[in-house]
């Protein structure tokens, strides 16, 4: 009966073990998953015309006669959206109609100069367009539609005028003509919110002051100074979200008083009048004809710089400062770390000066890193480098060398522990044989205790590659110059994606970009310590003598 | 040896006079192969080891007391008595192992080839090259076995490799073990067989080309066989070296040696022929130990 109970333990001990392992598993891939299939899509992606305009343009990458070829295809669909738009401004936008009217009228004036005109003649004349500009003027301000066709008739009435035939005043009967036929059309009293509305839709679906939109902007128009609103949505997922902004229109709303506010939604169109509408649909059914969406592998994302903060380009500069960062903080990190273990090994005696040691050897695993990182600043950056004769200011140098102090612990107790565990007898058998108590260090303790050294490289590893705040006062910067030395600040993927979840509105728009950095860091700090822990096995193996 | 000295040695030691060579004349059989029962006597009678009264302490606790003896030349010695009673203190005092142990203090001479290693002048290095050790586990290093027997060489500065091979297949034809790994010298020494590994260590202490071979019950952690093979292997080296040997087995310090020491309580009690020891003991401690009724 006991036997029995002891032997059901036994299996309920395996079951558990053998779930806990599972369940560890299903976690790390609950973590690491979406992750990984966030920050995957910034090389794996739906990349459009615009994505395809903006490496050729800002990289120089792809086939500029199969682009021109797609950007024409395209432009052809989008053609019709512009010539939507600009019919129903004609009718809408009377500030922009105004000021058109003024200039064409001013544009008169100086051609009527310029046509040395006896005086009296050329009053007349300016006369007559003077009226016809304050008419369509009152035309564009009137909200009865039965002056506005009284206006336009009066002003139409001239167009016979020879004199003013072939002129560039000529223009503005055709203003008057589409703005009488536009009028008609819409609710008069409204011109001032469907202005409003019509410039946010654009903002949409070119680009506003500061957003970039859907399309890009229309062809024409001077380059915008930010190179993120020159192109429209290079992805489709992106471009996905501006179609839905562009054909939605969210509101908070106030259902009872007292209540939380409620979020509805409403079809964009609903703003317009009915000449507008049809441009919703169309958008809306031609977006993948106007965009072409392919299937993109962004490979280079891990070696292009980026542009306005991470908006276009890739980590480039990132991977490579913190490759050099971890490197030059290894470079520090293990050699000191055997030494010191190898010290409290072998050398050291028991005394309270060692125990002090020790005991502050422990403590310090335990400091806040960003305590190391304004010990840095104080330390390296603005006392140790004026000693030297090198500018004090913050570089790879000072964050490595930060860096190794914040980890030299964890080094230091692994190797003395790897240390320790080496048979006594290994030791024996060489001083046995003659060998100095160094000679016996280098050949025969520190290759058995390589493998629990190794592991101390790769704690630290992991550590020096994936830390910000020690960095954050002494290397580290989010945007600047690729490194020239050792004495250059540099970006690091660690800090890149603190600073663009903290500090950069930009970033919030990209989120693939940021989760690219967070996957690209998890993945290079794999590939190093894979690389230790082969290296790792191979030593062991060879101890072992397998 | 000279007469002053003589007087030191306990009286059993003098009334036989062991100095003199070998007088058994019977064979020992070891698993059915015979050897001469002296191989070495006629030739080497100086002590190669002289203590005179040598003491040890750890911090204030006495590790062995008052050690005078001495142990010849190419003869197997082999040191007997129970556990704690300081035999293999006294080993590891004759190529100064026990340095290591913070604390220790010695008194008295020991003497190897005539010269005080507890002198502060002694080059360690030098006398461990000169006495040899064999531990009681297995302790090849971590490497192939190659660099095992050459790791002693190598310190004495042979850095060329033709000289290193000879040096090595030497010590391990000299260990039994050449045959067993002549293909594969570049294998990991602690892929052995814990036999093969013990002996792999007597190759390497051999490979220093020692005087003196301190073993410290080198079988204890062996089988039979292995064990066997390893008391053969005694056989042969005894006519090259002093084998000194500390061994909890009473059957094995019969079989192996000449001349036998039995310690208790940190102090020499008998030193004799091993058939003596063995057969007709002067001291009742001694009697008492090597029939069985000790402790």
């Amino acid at each position: 009966m006991k036997l029995r109970f002891r032997g059901q333990l036994d299996r309920v001990f395996t079951i558990a073990t053998g779930l806990s392992v599972v369940l560890l598993t299903l976690v790390l891939l609950a973590i690491l998953g979406p992750m990984v299939y966030r920050g995957s899509s910034a090389v794996f992606f739906q990349g459009t015309v615009e994505f395809r305009k903006m490496q050729k343009n800002l990289f120089g990458r792809g086939d500029e006669q199969a682009l021109h070829a797609e950007v024409a295809e395209t432009e052809k669909v989008r053609q019709q959206v512009y010539e939507m738009i600009d019919a129903f401004k004609k009718g809408v936008d009377v500030e922009a109609l105004s000021e058109q009217v003024r200039q064409i009228h001013r544009q008169f004036g100086q051609d009527l100069r310029d046509r040395n005109l006896p005086a009296g003649e050329y009053t007349r004349l300016r006369e007559l367009t003077r009226q016809i500009r304050d008419k369509l003027e009152a035309a564009f301000r009137s909200q009865d539609i039965n002056e506005i066709k009284r206006l336009v008739g009066e002003v139409l009435k001239d167009e016979s005028n020879p004199q003013l035939k072939g002129t560039s005043a000529e223009k503005l009967f055709a203003i008057a003509r589409q703005f009488l036929q536009a009028a008609g059309q819409i609710d008069l009293g409204k011109h001032q919110e469907y202005a409003l509305a019509l410039q946010e839709a654009e903002g949409i679906l070119f680009h506003s002051e500061a957003l970039p939109g859907l399309l890009g902007p229309r062809p024409g128009e001077p380059p915008a100074p930010l190179v993120m609103l020159r192109y429209g949505a290079t992805r489709w997922d992106q471009a996905q979200t501006l179609l839905d902004r562009f054909l939605w229109v969210e509101h908070w709303v106030e259902e009872k008083p007292g209540e939380p506010l409620v979020l509805q939604r409403k079809p964009r169109a609903e703003l317009f009048p009915e000449p507008l509408r049809p441009l919703f649909t169309y958008v809306e059914q031609n977006a993948g004809k106007m965009l072409h969406p392919r299937r993109t592998v962004y490979w280079q994302f891990l070696r292009d710089d980026n542009v306005n903060s991470h908006y276009f380009g890739g980590i480039g500069p990132e991977i490579l400062g913190t490759m050099l960062i971890t490197v030059v903080g290894m470079l520090f990190v293990i050699p000191l770390g055997i030494i010191s273990a190898a010290y409290l090994v072998e050398c050291a005696s028991d005394g309270w000066t060692m125990r002090i040691i020790r005991m502050g050897i422990n403590t310090l695993a335990g400091v806040p890193s960003i305590v190391f990182g304004l010990f840095g600043l104080a330390f390296f950056v603005l006392f140790l480098f004026p000693l030297l004769g090198f500018a004090p200011r913050p570089c790879i140098l000072a964050a490595s060398m930060t860096l190794a102090v914040l980890t030299l612990p964890v080094m230091i107790r692994a190797s003395e522990e790897a240390i320790r565990s080496v048979p006594a007898t290994y030791k024996e058998g060489s001083l046995a044989l003659g060998a100095s108590r160094f000679h016996t260090f280098i050949a025969v303790t520190f290759p058995a205790a390589l493998p629990g050294i190794l592991t101390g490289v790769i704690l630290s590893l992991s550590r020096i590659a994936g830390e910000t705040a020690p960095i954050l006062f002494t290397g580290a910067v989010s945007l600047g110059a690729v490194p020239r030395s050792l004495f250059d600040p540099t970006r690091t993927l660690s800090y890149g994606s603190y600073d663009m979840a903290v500090g950069d509105r930009l970033g919030m728009m990209v989120p693939h970009n940021q989760y690219g950095m967070v996957v690209t860091l998890v993945l290079l700090i794999l590939i190093l310590n894979g690389a230790a822990i082969m290296l790792r096995t191979r030593v062991f193996k060879k101890l072992r003598g397998h | 040896m000279p007469e002053e000295e003589r007087k030191d040695m306990p009286t059993s030691v003098l009334k036989n006079d062991i100095t003199k060579p070998n007088v058994r004349t019977t064979t020992f059989t070891i698993d059915g192969r015979e050897r001469p029962a002296n191989l070495a006597g006629e030739t080497c009678t100086c002590a190669v080891i002289h203590s005179e009264n040598f003491s040890l302490h750890y911090g204030s606790k006495a590790g062995v007391q008052n050690i005078t003896m001495d142990i010849y030349p190419c003869s197997v010695t082999a040191i007997i008595g129970p556990s704690g009673c300081g035999k293999s203190t006294f080993l590891r005092s004759i190529n100064r192992m026990n340095d290591l142990i913070p604390h220790v203090h010695t008194e008295g001479k020991l003497l190897v080839d005539g010269h005080d290693i507890y002198d502060k002048h002694t080059n360690l290095v030098n006398l461990r090259q000169q006495v040899g050790m064999v531990f009681q586990k297995p302790n090849p290093f971590p490497k192939s076995i190659f660099d095992n027997v050459a790791y002693g060489p190598s310190l004495q500065g042979v850095r060329n490799k033709g000289e290193l091979q000879n040096v090595v297949e030497q010590s391990l034809r000299a260990a039994a073990l050449w045959e067993e790994v002549k293909d594969d010298l570049k294998k990991s020494a602690l892929a052995l067989s814990g036999g093969q590994q013990q002996r792999l260590c007597i190759a390497r202490a051999l490979a220093t080309k020692p005087r003196v071979l301190l073993m410290d019950e080198p079988c204890s952690a062996l089988d039979p066989i292995a064990t066997g093979r390893i008391e053969d292997l005694m056989h042969q080296l005894q006519s090259t070296y002093t084998i000194v040997i500390v061994t909890h087995n009473m059957q094995q310090a019969a079989r192996v040696s000449e001349r036998a020491a039995f310690f208790c309580l940190g102090e020499l009690i008998e030193y004799d022929w091993t058939s003596k020891i063995f057969s007709n003991p002067a001291k009742k401690e001694t009697e008492d130990y090597v029939t069985g009724r000790f402790g």
